[in-house]
């Protein structure tokens, strides 16, 4: 498959990266090629195989040990939430406009 | 080896400083020495955390001094990989995007590293968000193989190998998701295990690929990894993947008990497709010596297929990366790390995007690494619109026949035996223009990842060069205890 400019332009916009024309050209052409390698799964017979949804074969509703008493435990206090955040205004994390 | 005296032993000094025949003090005192004398080429830590573990220290020793008894890592130093959330010491993952963080809580490995009075001086360097197979994503610079500085000491935990392979700790942690503990094992000449999955807990664990990352330890000896990760080992309410108090296997968590333990009569499985095409001939050579002397000391040996072993790397790197596109989607500038927000010429470019997506995108584009950007992108294409069930849903798939194929082999044998990496550590700047040459040295730590099954990596003999081998034991899950019975038997027999 084709791994254009104008498709990772797309894949770029939905994972929120800004690349510069120099990566776009360069990311292309290496995405392009390892897609092209995992394109052997495609060969494989997987008919009546079940994909894996995990290696142990456990989901929390068949767990052996059932569920966790619902107990309140400390979580982060207001202040080391906040912290870390690059910007925080009136008790919050501030972001910059969104509605144009 | 140079490094591997009874006083770079976990048990050892854990032993001396609960007996009062040193102090933790002291300990720290010259592992912090070793750290001056010799990190300032390797490159393996990115916080020394001297003034930390000095308190550390202090305070185990008043303990003793008070008469209380002391935990099983007594004053053993261990060394953190930098995706370990450390409560007050920063946190990088090896990344622009975490350069100042301090994380509010500490992981719940280090925790219980805590609470069984080890020594924490620091934290390793990293392929950035551990992704690599070599060290040189870091944003921080590579590290250098000690065994020879113009090789790489294998990745993603190059750092927290190389802490113990030059004698600067005696144990580290690192976490593994495609080999990340294994493979730089191999290179280092160090022991390296990655637990079943779900044996650890991975709360604090910045995530990549949640369905296959997994904490473990590195150390300079069998015992040690076997006593570091009955500490870390264990249910933990606060991360749903980790397996409840009901799964703890045939033995527990007596994987100290089993280092010693007789190895006659267990059964070790050959796969064939591990020593294919691409195998350096002093690896097999190495390995198969190894299997030898195994066979000689009573287990039976045969041949086993694991015939989809040539698709894990497809595999892999399909659901990595996928996992990996949805995980770092949280690094957005506005709960942590770091944020660009682009002046008036980068937004006229940008000017059909709200300002909030400006600054995503221009946070993303400063914050990441060329790695991480390029694996972010194949995730979101193996999970967009029209491509799922082609990548993503075909690869959930195909894992399944991996793990079919380790079932089938667990039915004839006990364990299953190879080499962990198919080369010698690699040059620096070897394969960094070519990311999948990079991809394709995990081919050998890949699938048990996939499987989600225990594997650990002890060294065999090295190279004419003297370049480190490893020897990988995959066993079945939640049997990290025969692993680690026919690792001991290897290392002792290997010593003698």
């Amino acid at each position: 498959m084709d791994f254009d400019l104008e498709r990772i332009r797309h894949v770029a916009t939905l994972a929120e990266l800004s690349l510069t024309e120099e990566e776009e050209r360069r990311l292309a052409a290496e995405i392009g090629r390892i897609v092209a390698y995992v394109a052997e799964l495609e060969a494989i017979d997987t008919t009546d195989v079940p994909p894996t949804a995990h290696v142990a074969g456990i989901e929390p509703t068949r767990s052996e040990d059932g569920w966790r008493e619902d107990v309140i435990v400390p979580g982060l206090s207001h202040e080391d939430a906040l912290a870390g955040a690059p910007h925080a205004e009136h008790g919050g994390f501030a972001v910059p406009g969104f509605i144009d | 080896m140079t490094t591997s005296t009874a006083a770079n032993h976990v048990l050892d000094i854990a032993a001396r400083v609960q007996r009062g025949e040193t102090t933790a003090l002291s300990v720290a005192e010259a592992a912090l020495a070793r750290i001056d004398a010799t990190d300032k080429e390797l490159n393996a830590f990115l916080t020394v955390a001297r003034a930390e573990v000095l308190e550390q220290a202090y305070a185990i020793d008043a303990r003793r001094a008070r008469g209380e008894r002391l935990g099983p890592l007594a004053g053993v130093p261990i060394a953190l990989k930098d995706a370990l959330c450390t409560r007050g010491v920063r946190t990088t993952c090896g990344s622009k995007m975490l350069e100042h963080w301090v994380p509010p809580y500490d992981a719940t490995v280090v925790a219980k590293l805590r609470a069984a009075d080890a020594l924490l001086p620091g934290k390793t360097n990293m392929d950035e968000f551990a992704m690599g197979s070599s060290n040189e994503s870091s944003a921080y610079g590579p590290v250098k193989n000690p065994r020879d500085r113009t090789r790489a000491p294998g990745g993603s935990s190059g750092g927290s190998a190389v802490a113990v392979a030059a004698g600067m700790t005696p144990a580290a942690l690192g976490s593994d998701t495609g080999g990340s503990i294994r493979q730089p094992a191999s290179f280092t000449g160090t022991v390296g295990v990655k637990p079943t999955y779900g044996r650890v807990s991975r709360f604090g664990l910045v995530a990549f690929a949640s369905s296959l990352d997994q904490v473990g330890p590195f150390a300079s000896d069998v015992r040690g990894a076997a006593r570091v990760l009955s500490v870390i080992a264990g249910p933990d309410g606060r991360d749903m993947t980790c397996l409840g108090a009901a799964a703890r296997g045939p033995e527990g968590d007596a994987y100290e008990a089993a280092c010693g333990r007789s190895i006659k009569g267990l059964r070790l499985g050959v796969p064939e497709e591990y020593f294919a095409k691409g195998l350096d001939p002093e690896v097999e050579a190495s390995v198969r010596a190894a299997i030898a002397r195994l066979e000689q000391d009573g287990c039976t040996v045969k041949k086993v297929q694991l015939a989809h072993t040539r698709h894990a790397v497809a595999t892999y790197y399909v659901l990595a990366t996928a996992e990996a596109s949805s995980n770092l989607a949280r690094f957005d500038g506005v709960r942590y790390g770091l944020r660009v927000e682009p002046g008036r010429d980068k937004r006229d470019k940008n000017a059909s995007k709200s300002a909030l997506r400006t600054m995503y995108g221009a946070t993303r584009d400063a914050g990441f690494g060329a790695e991480v950007k390029r694996r972010i992108l194949l995730g979101t294409f193996v999970l967009s619109a029209g491509y799922y069930d082609a990548y993503y849903l075909k690869a959930q798939k195909v894992r399944t026949l991996i793990r079919r194929d380790f079932d089938a082999a667990f039915g004839e044998v006990d364990a299953v035996v190879c080499p962990t990496a198919p080369t010698p550590a690699f040059l620096l700047g070897e394969k960094t223009s070519d990311p999948l040459s990079m991809y394709l040295s995990d081919v050998y730590t890949l699938p048990a990842s996939l499987a989600g099954l225990p594997a650990i990596s002890v060294p065999c003999a090295p190279t004419r060069a003297g370049l480190p081998v490893g020897l990988q034991i995959i066993a079945p899950a939640l049997h990290e205890t025969t692993m680690f019975a026919l690792a001991a038997a290897w290392e002792s027999a290997s010593a003698s």
